[in-house]
């Protein structure tokens, strides 16, 4: 079916759009996605007769702005993948995806980050303890619990070298831990779209 | 307080949003359709579709979800179509939530009758 050129640039103008908008995708994902858009838009213009500008304008309206679509397809492949992935920043971002668009989601991130930063102190105070065992150590105040330096005379290290193999075991579990409360999680997420009618 | 009394507008598009999953689903009970054919379909039996453009990423989480699968199918248009189709888990999720949606509704509906006699008073 031939448009005139100016019509024709407008349907690439708005797949381009989408194109853009859809960024983090797989490339072939992306491409499966514009080719399904493509033809809803060349089906609808060719089911109106004579494909007149306003017409064109109608059906890309009935369609949603691209920057609005394109949301909805990220979130719903980010989760996806984070539900089948053990990488931590994979899964961190299927929650970030979700917490986007909704509450609990963002509770679950903030979880996530808790535990993740939980993980990253324990680690970090065990292998610096392995580098600088006179500065690193697990610390205990008056009402305070600290690993890393320390520069405050009222707390005593406990722990000494313990802190080695107790804040890899500690880190590894939070961490192994964090992932698998957010895969879990993210099997209830349902990202619903976002954009209606106005 | 609440939002939804002085916005209906955004109550009632909670609502669609809801019900857009099933009545996918539903649409492909019978055959197989590419994705004009449901929003078509939705389009003669219902006024759920807001926006055309969310129904695409909608078949591609329930295809994410193993409910429906999908396959481009050559057409005379000289364009490809996505054809959908309900899986085995699908067709099975599609009767469980049919089953409950249609239970749902009835109560509701006993519920809200007496509002209904109300304003035809």
């Amino acid at each position: 079916m031939n448009h005139s050129p100016r019509l024709q640039q407008k349907i690439d103008s708005y797949l381009m759009q989408l194109r853009r908008s859809l960024g983090e995708l797989p490339p072939e994902e992306v491409s499966e996605i514009l080719q399904e858009i493509r033809g809803h838009i060349l089906e609808r213009a060719e089911s109106s007769g004579e494909l007149t500008e306003e017409r064109l304008v109608a059906i890309l309206k009935a369609l949603g702005k691209p920057e609005e679509i394109a949301p909805l397809y990220q979130a719903e492949v980010a989760v996806a993948r984070a539900r089948a992935s053990l990488s931590p920043t994979v899964v961190l971002r299927g929650a970030l995806r979700w917490a986007m668009v909704s509450v609990r989601g963002f509770l679950l991130f903030v979880l996530g980050l808790i535990g993740y930063g939980i993980a990253l102190g324990f680690i970090v105070g065990a292998i610096g303890k392995m580098i600088a065992p006179d500065k690193f150590g697990a610390w205990l105040g008056p009402g305070n619990f600290t690993i890393g330096t320390n520069d405050n005379p009222a707390n005593h290290e406990v722990l000494g070298w313990w802190l080695i193999p107790v804040g890899l075991t500690v880190g590894t579990v939070f961490l192994v831990g964090t992932t698998r409360v957010l895969r879990w999680a993210l099997k209830f997420a349902r990202i619903r779209p976002m954009i209606g009618a106005r | 307080m609440s939002p939804n009394a002085e916005n209906p507008e955004n109550w009632e598009r909670q609502v669609k949003k809801g019900w857009l999953d099933l009545a996918i689903l539903a649409s492909l009970w019978h055959e197989k359709l590419y994705g004009l054919d449901i929003l078509r379909r939705l389009e003669q039996q219902s006024d759920l579709i807001l926006a055309e453009g969310t129904i695409y990423p909608i078949l591609n989480r329930l295809k994410g979800d193993g409910l429906v699968d999908s396959k481009w199918v050559e057409s005379e248009t000289g364009h490809p179509r996505k054809y959908y189709w309900l899986t085995p888990a699908g067709r099975r999720s599609a009767a469980v939530m049919a089953r409950y949606a249609s239970g749902f509704l009835s109560q509701i509906q006993a519920l809200i009758a007496p509002l209904l006699g109300k304003e035809e008073q």
